[in-house]
């Protein structure tokens, strides 16, 4: 086709290329249009529509009808509600000293020019690479009760004085226990991010510091960990809103206990949707997640904003 | 180039499974029966031989076995049935039947099975599949369930203590209490107790196991008259019996949760009793040979109680040629692989001839006092369509118990959940006006 | 970071006391962090499940004196009791099928949204924008009840479908395809290309680069996908390898030898596309993060 090659002022044929171009760009643009319409806005919409009425899961006898904001209410009026929420903070405050501190330490390690460094980055890597699901059929093995790998190094360590830890039975454990599997296996992400963060910084400011003759330490203190600010603040939130969709560990290996110690956001919206089958009930505690990410997104965009 | 190969080379991989799928589609039509199952990997093994089996006697005839994992078993059966895929035979629960009955996925079963077969059911077997309301037959088996009290005979010897010869001369709870304490000093004994908590804290085996020691001490899950749970769940006898099983956790008597469901037979026997189900039986005494010392459920309060109900087959209401389902049903139960499979999983006999052809369980047998208990003291889980709630919210108690918090308050919520998902649906007509 | 230096670092040289600490703790560290999954492949070859639990308290987790490959023989059929060939193949052909398309009709909208003509394109990108805040978690619920009426459970396309579009992925090819310069496109047009024509042969293979990002991204999200399958199969017919890992937690006994030999078999796939594609893998997810 060469029409368009062509000084042609012709207004219906200009027509006609537009419309042909139209239609061409609305086939390309649809599918993936339509798909999202079907499998995240209307299942989105859909959730408001449950969360104000008894929808089950299974259509039974007795039908689905409007109830009005009863959901909610007994969603915020249930203690477990309010205890798996405040389990995924104790989580979150957990989870993020460890994993975030393990992985800014092994980028520092892995960004220092030692030999064999690309080696050992492959290597701090591989969990971040495995699936979640895989990890826990590791570590349950690992956290086995009385012997298992983590109880005897405990004894070992400690003379045989701790006895051995029921790791994902004990209430006081469970979700520690929790939080070294999930650090141990998301780490590698955030090792990466203070990595691109690391090598943002200009090793001129090093050079310098080393002639005023500061040491490693001060160096790490009043340059690194300056220079990293805003990767803290992205690394902090990610793994923030990580943590309030907890659910595939607590699911596999807990199934919220100890009594309810783990039970998360998510498990307890999957435990009254699916097990129970109260949909309508489920939709509004995904309403009610759903409110808490977009906050959790907000503030972190307002710190980016603030950091940059 | 090279791009293009590798795309090349996705598109043949689609294109020969889809090949691979057409090839598997029938070639002709055959009556074909669908069947929505459970179960261990040797399990499996024996349903798909069972049914290639029917299938070389029954030419016309085509199974199809669909296999769902065992946990969350409930909610795939739930979206079958939403989706409408609804299998022609399913497998279920013997509790969550009334369930199943009321929202009308399964048919009464009786006018499709060999009458041999229906005649040949034990008490208890037709009691597990009977719904109350209409007293009709929705589902069957070949085999029924209960739990006794394993004892390491070296143990037992070894402190003098008693051992019951029967259901009538069972411990009683003082009894227990007193054969653990002098079995926590045994050498070798870790825990005088298992109850398997193992099993998990949302597992079936929590209400199966435990509601029996509630009825036992006088209390029930809910009031079967009234069909309200507080003030029977949350009532003073319930409280004293889960703070007994609370005071053992808490005393060190209990195999804790995460110890595994093994402890009785390990190595070097840390538990020195079990209060097990029948299936336990073949596990353990593989290792343990004559040490095991069969022995009736303790009398926990006034009356011995044991639980009953396994998993059971019933035909549903999606089932295109019921008349079919049944025949294969007929088949499967008579099966000589079934029964083979069962009984080597030291299966508790719910048919009068698989019963027969049980030593197991027939007088003088090992486990005979497990089949004279369930006769004299079987008490079934609340056959109420609320069921799957009233399970649920009794875990949550017993994992809150065991872990030491309140239990008159837990159990109170409990009774609460259950009720306000009763009222959720208006009763479960006609169960509230009955 | 040029290639030359990489090739110094594999050089030794002297080393300060600084540097030697360092290395001896990263060394102690990688041992730490990798002797999980040593244990795992180890596991994976012992003769049965009780052998596993025996030696797991000592050194002796780290050691197997008679591998075997049984473990892997009794879960790789396509047709037994436990067809982890089949969970695997299943696998395989939900992440192959959502990911071509994922790549397909992502970059397409991107395209469309960044050189397309049409009117409301800027509307349609703050709303898809907008869209990515919605977690998968928080429309699961409403989603199964659909899937369910649609009568897609238990399928293949059920947990392909849903997830071949996303807002994040157009977002950036969007971003990518609006750095290519305007008279490239324009010069396009002038010579009477289609706009499929302009996307297919020039922007096509100009976007690889984000090509390989969506690809590892959506791959690895694809591969470890619970939640949604967990909730969406019921049968062996589509249910993915990681639901059917998973299935061991919910049996009375935890057959461990079988666990243990059907998780290598999850993680080999991805181990071999890491040690491939490694360099890929890590600016994958470093860039997503700025993204």
């Amino acid at each position: 086709m060469s029409e368009m090659a062509l000084p042609t002022t012709d207004k219906r044929t200009k027509l006609r290329i537009a419309n042909r171009e139209f239609r061409q760009e609305l086939g390309m643009l649809m599918p993936a249009l339509v798909l999202l319409a079907i499998f995240l806005v209307v299942p989105f919409l859909l959730s408001f529509w449950f969360s104000l009425t008894n929808e089950r899961l299974v259509p039974r006898p007795v039908p689905a009808s409007f109830i009005g904001l009863q959901n909610f209410q007994r969603v915020l009026s249930d203690p477990s509600f309010w205890n798996s929420l405040w389990n995924v903070i104790r989580f979150t405050l957990m989870v993020l000293p460890i994993q975030c501190g393990f992985a800014l330490l092994t980028a520092v390690l892995i960004n220092q020019k030692l030999p064999f460094r690309n080696l050992f980055r492959s290597l701090l890597f591989l969990p971040a690479i495995s699936s979640m699901v895989i990890v826990c059929v590791i570590w349950s093995t690992l956290y086995q009760f009385p012997t298992g790998p983590l109880n005897s190094l405990l004894q070992g360590l400690t003379f045989g004085l701790a006895g051995p830890v029921d790791w994902l039975g004990d209430s006081a454990w469970s979700m520690p226990a929790l939080v070294l599997l999930s650090a141990w296996q998301a780490y590698g992400f955030q090792m990466i991010v203070y990595l691109a963060g690391l090598q943002n910084i200009s090793p001129e400011l090093y050079d310098a510091a080393k002639i005023d003759g500061a040491n490693a330490w001060q160096r790490f203190w009043h340059i690194t960990m300056p220079g990293l600010k805003q990767t803290h603040v992205f690394v902090i939130l990610i793994t923030t809103i990580q943590a309030f969709k907890l659910f595939t560990q607590v699911n596999i290996l807990t199934q919220g206990g100890p009594d309810g110690r783990t039970d998360t956001v998510v498990h307890y919206m999957i435990h009254s949707g699916f097990v129970e089958q109260k949909v309508g009930y489920a939709s509004a505690v995904s309403i009610i997640l759903f409110v808490i990410v977009l906050a959790v997104s907000l503030v972190q965009r307002r710190l980016m904003r603030d950091a940059s | 180039m090279l791009k293009s190969g590798f795309l090349g080379k996705r598109l043949l991989i689609v294109a020969a499974l889809a090949a691979a799928t057409a090839a598997t589609l029938p070639a002709e039509a055959k009556t074909k029966i669908t069947m929505m199952h459970q179960g261990t990997a040797d399990w499996v093994q024996t349903y798909k031989q069972v049914a290639a089996e029917f299938e070389a006697a029954n030419p016309d005839y085509e199974v199809e076995l669909i296999y769902a994992p065992h946990d969350s078993y409930n909610e795939k059966l739930g979206a079958a049935i939403t989706a409408k895929q609804l299998p022609d035979i399913i497998e279920l629960d013997a509790p969550f039947l009334a369930n199943y009955a009321w929202s009308k996925y399964v048919v009464p079963i009786s006018p499709y099975i060999d009458p041999a077969i229906l005649a040949d059911m034990t008490a208890s077997n037709v009691a597990q599949g009977t719904y109350p309301i209409d007293n009709k037959l929705y589902a069957i088996g070949l085999a029924d369930s209960s739990i006794v009290l394993y004892g390491n005979r070296k143990y037992l010897e070894q402190i003098g203590a008693r051992i019951p010869t029967g259901v009538d001369d069972a411990w009683t709870r003082e009894e227990l209490e007193a054969v653990m304490a002098k079995l926590a000093k045994v050498d070798g004994v870790k825990w005088p107790l298992d109850l398997f908590r193992g099993y998990g804290i949302k597992s079936e085996w929590v209400t199966y196991a435990f509601s029996t020691v509630l009825q036992s001490m006088g209390c029930d899950l809910i009031d079967r008259k009234t069909w309200k749970a507080t003030g029977t769940l949350d009532s003073e006898p319930c409280v004293k019996a889960t703070k007994m099983l609370q005071d053992w956790a808490k005393a060190g008597m209990v195999v804790p949760q995460s110890a595994g469901t093994n402890q009785f037979y390990a190595a070097g026997n840390p538990a020195a009793l079990a209060m097990g189900g029948h299936w336990f039986y073949a596990e353990a005494q593989k290792t343990m040979g004559d040490n095991i010392v069969v022995m009736p459920l303790p009398k926990f309060g006034d009356k011995a109680v044991s639980p009953n109900g396994t998993w059971i087959w019933a035909i549903t209401s999606a089932a295109k040629n019921p008349e079919a389902a049944g025949k294969f049903l007929s088949y499967f139960l008579a099966s000589k692989t079934l029964r083979d499979q069962a009984r080597s999983q030291s299966a508790y006999p719910g048919l009068k001839s698989f019963a027969a052809s049980s030593p197991l369980y027939a007088p003088g047998g090992a486990m005979a006092v497990a089949f004279d208990q369930a006769d004299k003291t079987a008490v079934a889980r609340p056959p109420h369509p609320a069921y799957p709630t009233i399970t649920v919210a009794f875990m949550e108690a017993m994992d809150t118990i065991f872990n030491g918090g309140d239990p008159k308050k837990a159990l109170n919520k409990a009774a609460r959940k259950i009720d306000e998902e009763i009222e959720d649906n208006a009763g479960y007509p006609p169960f509230g006006t009955k | 970071m040029s290639a030359s230096t990489l090739l110094q670092k594999f050089g030794w040289r002297r080393l300060s006391r600084l540097e030697i600490v360092q290395l001896v703790s990263l060394t102690i560290i990688a041992i730490v962090v990798v002797s999980p999954l040593i244990i795992l492949v180890v596991a994976s070859l012992k003769p049965d499940r009780f052998a596993i639990l025996a030696d797991m308290g000592s050194m002796r987790a780290f050691w197997v004196d008679d591998p075997t490959l049984n473990n892997y023989r009794e879960i790789l059929s396509f047709d037994g009791a436990l067809p982890f060939g089949r969970y695997l193949v299943n696998s395989v052909f939900i992440l192959l099928t959502t990911v071509t398309g994922g790549l397909l009709i992502n970059s397409m909208a991107a395209f469309v949204l960044a050189w397309g003509q049409m009117r409301g394109r800027a509307v349609i990108l703050s709303v898809l924008i907008a869209l990515y805040i919605i977690p998968q978690e928080s429309i699961v619920m409403p989603l199964l009840v659909l899937v369910n009426k649609l009568g897609m459970s238990d399928g293949f396309s059920a947990q392909i479908l849903p997830w071949m579009a996303s807002p994040i992925y157009i977002f950036l090819f969007y971003q990518f395809f609006k750095q290519v310069p305007k008279d490239i496109v324009e010069a396009a047009r002038m010579d009477g290309a289609s706009l499929f024509r302009i996307y297919w042969s020039i922007f096509v293979p100009l976007s690889l680069p984000v090509m390989a990002t969506v690809t590892i991204l959506l791959g690895i999200d694809m591969w470890n996908q619970y939640l949604w399958p967990m909730l969406v199969t019921q049968s062996d017919y589509a249910r993915p390898i990681s639901v059917a890992i998973a299935g061991f937690f919910g049996q009375d006994t935890v057959f461990w030898n079988t666990a243990m030999a059907a998780s290598v078999l999850m993680m080999v796939p991805v181990l071999v596309f890491y040690l491939f594609f490694q360099k890929w893998f890590m600016n994958s997810f470093a860039g997503a993060v700025k993204g």
